[in-house]
């Protein structure tokens, strides 16, 4: 169905004008930054309104921009059951880590002045900030796979800009490390695109009346046959799995820490997201053969960033290895080509979006509050003194891992179902070997998440004081307990997924 | 045909809604103690009110209580909220209610000016509204996220003093066994706890999906109705023993079975009203009361598709699990002198007992009928509820007395008969239930296990009998040690309890009497339960009085007892002396069979060694990409740039050189 007003592109184009006239004067820059905030959360609870058409309908933004003349096809937005977890997520996000940086952000700028640095303020900050938001959510409602590379290239530029301008440690050449990486990711992408675009004689991926089959009857030969791979590897670039996540620890770690917030849950997830969306409807027979690679490379990706995150000593570090590791709980998700393991995959998208800025905003309060604390070996027996963001914290972890009374719980179900039902029918041995499999793997994230609870939050204090609350430490509780409503609407938030996962599945019968 | 939601629901929604209310009045600093233990104790209350409520119907009209299995709250998995009181979850739900209640009231008082007050009941509340709707769940979505709510009380609240001052802890300071300390702080004991439940949770959710999958259904009911079909397609694909033993795990884990056992051991840990609570209770008994949930539906199933014999290694597996804990743990408690300690032992091994019990009667597989298998689940269950009233009981006054001695170590308690003889009188009659002296409610369930058990085999039966023995050693030296002997160090101080702490062990303690008294109307009530549980199509009322078996088993009680007796009231002395030279065998036991070292050999060690080694990798991959690359990429820069120096000479000979390569190339691939 179609929207009655251009909600979608309202809340995507909107807040960049906001920051802009924000910056003009410090007076109305917090007005703007609420009203943006306002303008993120807009899609996701369209979204949530109207979840009964999501289930096997789009839900249409009625602004397009035609560019067939172009031969580019048209750029839509629109929201769908496999997108509202994505979406979802972002909104929740970015909504609250725009007000969480009004704090933040104005003791990093200072901190960089006060160092001599040449940084531009909170209104040039913002400005970023709203780009790269809006840029995430415009790929995710995205129809069109040009139109998603636009998107995907402001959100590389914007990111990259703020890594540099704010981030920490060794920032530029970080920067400049993340910039190529993420043009490596993009340049393959771009280039398949372009193949497919060419070859299928159009790059809409999602029509009025459903996904574009053009392809699958057009077929592809010579250089075209490698379009899949090049968006596939792209793609995994950008979601940082085992052999090509090495840039990801050093920007996400380094990065501010509202934007390592947005970078490590939301933006390489969607590149997940973009697999299953482009891989599935366009490729569906390259997806049947790369399964079991992608099966295969998910587990390693898992036990991996999971074994090298425990050894982490750095509170963001650590959260940049555990990212690593959740992508591959997406990626396995994806790669058992189940309803099942794809609506697993987004809710999972969904509840590491939330637990995963929760963490990294609770990381943030302590750099902002206890000068710089990031060491973990110097932490210990903080939850005496921040009990509130011990709790956002195991609240956090718990969607990590999956625990009910958070959302990750349904996440961590349909997972589980997807990868069972892959293996059907089963015989005995494979059978045992799936079940340890799985129990190292979805064990893992236990083990890293608690151990760093205790190494955090417990034992003898090392320092006294109290817990000041404010808007900046409320926004970080508020997001770990969305959560929790959140797992409550999964009544809502898994059926659209069936029925969006099941269209999406149908190129591959 | 369904019931409507309320107000069966609020068996579990009470106190969940209670915990939701006390975290927010957490949030807004509400520091009033008050707000916090009414909450809980009201909120409980209600729950209990309305499972008994429910009981009574179930009882009176002779048919399962099923409300709101048509609420569906995620339809694609088709997860209901639906509460079902059938005579299995009615006992359970009773037991857990009615034991909560009484522990949360002894726990106003206990945790009294505690600076975790406020976060302690709300956990507390919490916990008991997860493990409410883990018994009463009408589908397994539902109760898994009961049961992982349990956990997640668990872990806060063995971590309750997670800043981790020495008199929290549990163990002797300072010990190791192979090189790892033997002693635990509440943090570390919390993230055991967590991790080694998580293991078997994940195999349960494997388990599970691998029924839903072949049953189309989480409905515990469907599951039961249509039993036939999935057993025989998993059975057609030889999977069938396999996927229940993976099922299985969660429970195994969960109720602390050998060897996960050990997250258990160092619960200790939590505050002691918890430990009554959590750990001997109710928790821990949660897989055992899965186990005895689906025993009847498996067990139908395998006589309706004639796969008895198949399932034959499957409850060997379960049965010889529970025989190995019940017997490795009461040699343990042997030793111990922690109080908590050896209760803690103890839990374990009288669920190994439940375990042994119910698995059992699979065992057999020539005569397996509907009288049998009824016959499993009276013994699993009657002793879990009689359990649960004496452990709890055995917990509280431990409490009290650790209390009073200001230390966890026995060698710091003696003598406290003299001076809280309510106290003593409690410990005495809940101690003699654990030991299995009739007429208390502990002597009737563990005759009937054993008596099942020995009908099985008599390997498993053997050493259940055998853990009988031990089991009235530990009790007896434990009593012995802390009411009659006199303190070992320290001087030998205390008064009774405050009324809202001694009444709650003292009424369960009577209750273990009264539930042994009443025995044969009791026996009938399990039985007729027995019949409205799922599955279960045939009564069996059970008579153990009078048996040969029982006769001999109390024999050997009363003689391990008298040894005991004598060996540590008549010749103190002597007993030190003997003791001193079985050093060995003492360490042996005292360090828990080195299990605990072992595991952490095994798991923790090559754990790190892998981290380092996958550390080693990712400093490789750093390297390659960040320092390799660039430095060859350098190097090419470098190497290409050397022929370009500028002179014209030197372009033109290379230009030259070029064309002749050209040409004699294409010669080559012309030709």
């Amino acid at each position: 169905m179609e929207l009655p007003l251009p909600l979608l592109w309202l809340s995507v184009l909107l807040p960049v004008l906001l920051a802009a006239l924000g910056s003009l004067s410090q007076g109305i820059l917090r007005f703007s930054v609420i009203l943006s905030a306002l303008l993120f959360l807009l899609p996701g609870l369209l979204g949530l309104y109207y979840v009964g058409y999501l289930d096997a309908q789009q839900l249409r933004d009625p602004f397009t921009i035609g560019l067939k003349e172009y031969s580019l096809g048209s750029f839509s937005l629109l929201l769908d059951g496999l997108s509202l977890p994505v979406t979802l997520g972002i909104s929740l996000v970015t909504a609250l880590v725009a007000l969480y940086s009004l704090k933040y952000m104005e003791h990093r700028i200072d901190e960089l002045r006060r160092e001599g640095k040449q940084v531009p303020g909170m209104g040039g900050y913002f400005v970023l900030y709203n780009a790269f938001s809006s840029s995430m959510l415009g790929m995710v409602l995205s129809s069109n796979l040009i139109q998603f590379f636009v998107f995907l290239e402001i959100s590389l530029l914007t990111s990259f800009a703020l890594i540099a301008y704010y981030g920490y440690g060794d920032r530029m050449r970080i920067a400049l490390m993340y910039f190529v990486w993420t043009h490596v990711g993009g340049a393959l992408f771009l280039a398949g695109t372009l193949f497919y675009g060419i070859n299928a004689g159009s790059f809409d991926v999602l029509l009025e009346t459903g996904y574009n089959r053009a392809f699958l009857e057009v077929g592809a030969e010579g250089i075209f046959a490698l379009a899949p791979l090049l968006i596939l590897l792209g793609l995994l670039v950008k979601m940082a799995v085992f052999g090509v996540h090495m840039w990801l620890p050093y920007a996400h770690a380094e990065a501010p820490t509202p934007i390592s917030a947005l970078l490590s849950p939301n933006l390489i997830g969607i590149a997940g997201y973009a697999i299953a969306r482009f891989g599935l409807s366009l490729f569906p027979s390259f997806m049947k053969g790369a399964a079991d690679f992608l099966f295969l490379l998910a587990l390693l990706t898992i036990v991996y960033g999971a074994f090298v995150a425990l050894k982490q000593n750095d509170f963001k570090r650590f959260l940049a290895y555990s990212s690593i590791s959740q992508m591959g709980y997406l990626l396995l998700g994806i790669s058992t080509l189940t309803a099942f393991g794809l609506a697993g995959a987004m809710l999972h998208y969904l509840s590491h979006a939330i637990g995963k800025a929760a963490l990294f905003m609770v990381a943030g309060v302590f750099i902002t509050e206890l000068r710089g604390l990031r060491d973990m070996n110097k932490m210990g027996g903080l939850a005496r003194v921040y009990p509130a963001m011990a709790a956002a914290s195991l609240l956090g972890f718990m969607h990590l891992v999956g625990m009910p009374p958070t959302v990750g719980m349904w996440g961590e179900l349909l997972i589980l179902l997807g990868v069972v039902q892959a293996f059907n029918p089963l015989t005995p041995w494979s059978l045992l070997a799936l079940s340890i499999a799985l129990v190292l793997s979805f064990l893992m994230t236990a083990v890293y998440s608690f151990y760093a609870m205790r190494k955090i939050f417990f034992g003898a204090p090392k320092m006294g004081g109290g817990e000041e609350m404010d808007s900046f430490k409320g926004s970080v509780l508020l997001i770990a307990a969305l959560g929790l409503l959140l797992f409550l609407l999964g009544g809502l938030l898994v059926p659209p997924a069936q029925g969006a996962v099941e269209l999406l599945l149908e190129a591959l019968r | 045909m369904y019931e409507p939601l309320f107000p069966w629901a609020l068996a579990w929604l009470a106190p969940f809604v209670a915990a939701a209310i006390m975290a927010f009045g957490m949030l807004l600093k509400v520091r009033d103690e008050r707000f916090y233990g009414y909450l809980s104790v009201i909120s409980i209350l209600v729950s209990a009110l309305v499972s008994s409520q429910a009981a009574l119907r179930v009882f009176s009209e002779k048919k399962p209580l099923y409300s709101g299995g048509d609420f569906v709250w995620v339809p694609w998995l088709n997860v209901t909220l639906g509460t079902y009181f059938d005579g299995l979850s009615s006992v359970m739900a009773l037991v857990v209610s009615w034991v909560s209640l009484l522990i949360a009231i002894y726990s106003t008082k206990y945790m009294e000016g505690d600076w975790g007050y406020g976060r302690y009941f709300t956990f507390f509340t919490f916990f008991v509204g997860s493990m409410m709707l883990l018994v009463l769940a009408d589908n397994l979505v539902l109760m898994f996220i009961g049961w992982e709510g349990t956990g997640l009380a668990s872990y806060a609240l063995i971590g309750h003093w997670y800043t981790d001052e020495e008199e929290k802890w549990v163990g002797r300071p300072g010990r190791y066994a192979l090189g790892f300390p033997m002693f635990f702080e509440p943090s570390h004991s919390g993230l055991r706890a967590i991790l080694f439940t998580r293991v078997g949770d994940i195999a349960l959710l494997v388990g599970m999906a691998v029924l839903f999958l072949t049953a189309g259904t989480f409905n515990i009911v469907e599951l039961a109705q249509e039993v036939p079909s999935w057993m025989g397609e998993l059975s057609a694909k030889g999977i069938l023993s396999l996927t229940l033993a993976i099922f299985s795990l969660g429970m195994l884990a969960k109720s602390a079975q050998f060897p996960f056992h050990e997250w258990l051991v160092t619960a200790m840990t939590g505050p002691t009203p918890v430990s009554a609570l959590i750990h001997a209770a109710t928790m821990v008994k949660a897989g055992i009361y899965l186990f005895l949930r689906f025993v009847p539906i498996v067990m139908a199933g395998a006589l309706a598709i004639g796969a008895a014999g198949e399932l034959y290694p499957y409850f060997l597996f379960m049965a010889a699990i529970g025989a190995i804990t019940a017997f490795a743990l009461a040699t343990m408690a042997l030793v111990s002198d922690e109080l908590k300690l050896i209760l803690a032992y103890s839990t374990a091994s009288q669920i190994g007992y439940m375990f042994l019990g119910a698995a059992s009667v699979g065992l057999l597989v020539g005569s397996l009928g509907p009288k049998l298998i009824a016959e499993g689940v009276v013994a699993g269950m009657s002793h879990l509820a009689s359990h649960a009233v004496f452990k709890a009981a055995l917990f509280l006054v431990a409490g009290w007395l650790i209390h009073a001695a200001h230390s966890r170590f026995m060698d710091q308690m003696g003598g406290f008969a003299g001076l809280m003889k309510l106290t003593a009188i409690a410990f005495w009659l809940a101690g003699l239930s654990l030991i299995g002296l009739p007429p208390l409610s502990g002597f009737f369930s563990k005759e009937l296990v054993i008596h099942t058990a020995l009908s099985a085999s008599p390997i498993i039966g053997g050493l259940a009998i055998l853990t009988a023995a031990f089991t009235a050693a530990y009790t007896v030296r434990a009593i012995l040690r802390t009411m009659h002997l006199p303190p070992q160090a320290g001087k030998r101080e205390g008064h009774e309890a405050p009324a809202t702490m001694l009444a709650p062990y003292l009424v369960l303690a009577l209750a273990s009497l009264a539930l042994g008294l009443g025995w044969p109307y009791l026996a009938r009530v399990y039985s007729d339960m027995a019949l409205l549980t799922l599955s279960l199509n045939a009564s069996y009322i059970p008579e153990v009085a009078l048996s040969g078996t029982a006769a001999a088993v109390v024999g050997l009680v009363l003689l391990a007892a008298a040894v005991v007796f004598a060996h540590y009231y008549l010749r103190p002395a002597a007993t030190s002396a003997l003791l001193g030279s079985l050093k060995p065998v003492y360490d042996f036991l005292y360090d828990r069979w080195y299990i605990n070292s072992l595991l952490y050999a095994l798991f923790k060690n090559n754990g790190w060694r892998l981290a380092s080694f996958f550390v080693t990798v990712d400093e490789g991959i750093d390297y390659t990409y960040h320092s390799g690359m660039p430095f060859t990429g350098g190097w090419l820069a470098n190497l290409l740039r050397s022929l370009h120096k500028g002179a014209t000479n030197y372009y033109m000979a290379l230009y030259a050189a070029s064309i002749v390569a050209l040409i004699l190339l294409m010669v080559i691939l012309a030709g």
